[in-house]
């Protein structure tokens, strides 16, 4: 089902494909930002891909990079997998749909649109008040896990042992409904783009849910797993899957988180945050550029 | 208290477990693929679509990237089982909501 396809791709590099995920993954789990916003781009502007092949691949490669992290994160206990469970409800069909609408918009609008997406993840890059790794709550939202006030809002309550702040942190789950409606919008975009979906659902979980930071970004992990997987398998109805490029571009990233996190406790985050901002910046600008034929 | 804190640290317990078997057996089936793609072929001239001599190769790596893409739902599948167990009847409904529309995109991609 995966192997014959007549396509009029270039021949592979396999060492070039293996360098995008590894670059992609360093830079994905320092940053905290998806390897997709870097995976596409190079696939389509360095090597040639048809930017749905870039999209497809991105997908996979983004299913095998949050599979480690969620592993890695629950196993710490960091993930809200109820919250995750009640997101994933929302995310999954806006990833199938966001597959359907990449199948039938031409290429240059796909383009384009990630062109909008790479500047939007370009700002919260570069803006110095954007999210930090630090957990500020605020007093009311520190309730024990075991609260009435409401059913589903009491059921996804939690608390997770913070190393850096050495205590434990409880949580509750505020604006549910917010959450779901962004939790489709976040589906869409993953599938559409070939992003993980996190630029949208770590900010909403954060700022609008009030979920800490870190829960945020360990439960948007886990939802990424499986609405990539979605997103990639309606692409692979389409015939956009391909082995020999996803193979060597599995196994950068894998490798390259694994480097990565070793990096976030070494390097000053938030200079290579507002760097990586602006090699963004000029990504976006060449995938206009692509857009209008211009390179 | 305890006895909730209990229910989520095995939940948490297993389902690392299962995205970590997960990752390790496709990533493996990936890597012995694409040994067996450079020891048929090199790593010159390989296209996307696979020749004869490399369909062992493309066979093995197809595999891998299905179990890859199967590990978030086999996790989503230990989930209703431990929700089960544990008679959260909520959860119960929520996982299996998760469970049918990825099942949904697993269905038309085999269409």
């Amino acid at each position: 089902m995966l192997l014959c396809r007549t396509t009029p791709l270039d021949e592979l590099n396999l060492w070039a494909l293996g360098g995008t995920g590894l670059v992609a993954g360093i830079l994905g789990s320092a940053l905290g930002v998806g390897g997709g916003f870097l995976i596409v781009p190079i696939l389509t502007l360095a090597l040639g891909l048809p930017i749905k092949v870039a999209i497809a691949s991105s997908l996979v490669a983004i299913v095998a990079n949050s599979c480690t992290a969620a592993g890695m994160y629950t196993k710490a206990r960091i993930t809200n997998i109820k919250l995750g469970l009640l997101l994933e409800t929302v995310t999954i069909p806006g990833a199938i749909i966001g597959g359907f609408i990449a199948a039938i918009i031409a290429p240059s609008i796909l383009s384009a649109i990630f062109g909008l997406a790479l500047i939007y993840a370009a700002y919260t890059m570069i803006t110095p008040k954007y999210l930090t790794s630090e957990d500020n709550l605020s007093t009311d939202n520190s309730i024990a896990p075991n609260s009435t006030t409401d059913n589903l809002s009491g059921s996804l309550a939690n608390s997770y042992y913070d190393q850096n702040l050495d205590k434990v942190v409880t949580y509750k789950v505020n604006r549910i409904p917010a959450g779901l409606g962004t939790g489709f919008f976040s589906g869409v975009l993953s599938s559409l783009l070939g992003i993980g979906g996190g630029v949208v659902n770590v900010p909403v979980m954060h700022l609008i849910m009030g979920v800490p930071m870190k829960a945020a970004i360990a439960t948007s992990t886990f939802i990424i797993t499986i609405t990539a997987a979605a997103g990639a398998l309606i692409y692979h109805y389409y015939g956009h899957i391909y082995p020999f490029i996803i193979a060597p571009l599995a196994i950068g990233i894998v490798i390259g988180a694994r480097i990565g996190v070793e990096l976030t406790q070494r390097a000053r985050g938030a200079l290579l945050r507002r760097i990586f901002g602006v090699f963004l910046l000029i990504i976006a600008i060449l995938m206009f550029l692509k857009t209008a034929n211009i390179i | 208290m305890n006895n909730r804190n209990l229910k989520e640290s095995r939940l948490s317990n297993w389902v690392s477990l299962a995205f970590r078997l997960g990752i390790a057996a496709s990533l493996a089936l990936i890597i012995i693929g694409i040994i067996i793609l450079l020891l048929t072929s090199g790593a010159e001239d390989i296209q996307p679509l696979a020749r004869l001599d490399q369909m062992p190769a493309a066979t093995v790596i197809s595999v891998g990237i299905l179990l890859l893409l199967l590990t978030p739902i086999i996790q989503v599948i230990i989930n209703i089982a431990l929700f089960s167990i544990s008679r959260d009847r909520l959860f119960i409904g929520i996982s299996v909501a998760v469970l049918c529309f990825a099942a949904l995109s697993l269905a038309i991609a085999l269409i």
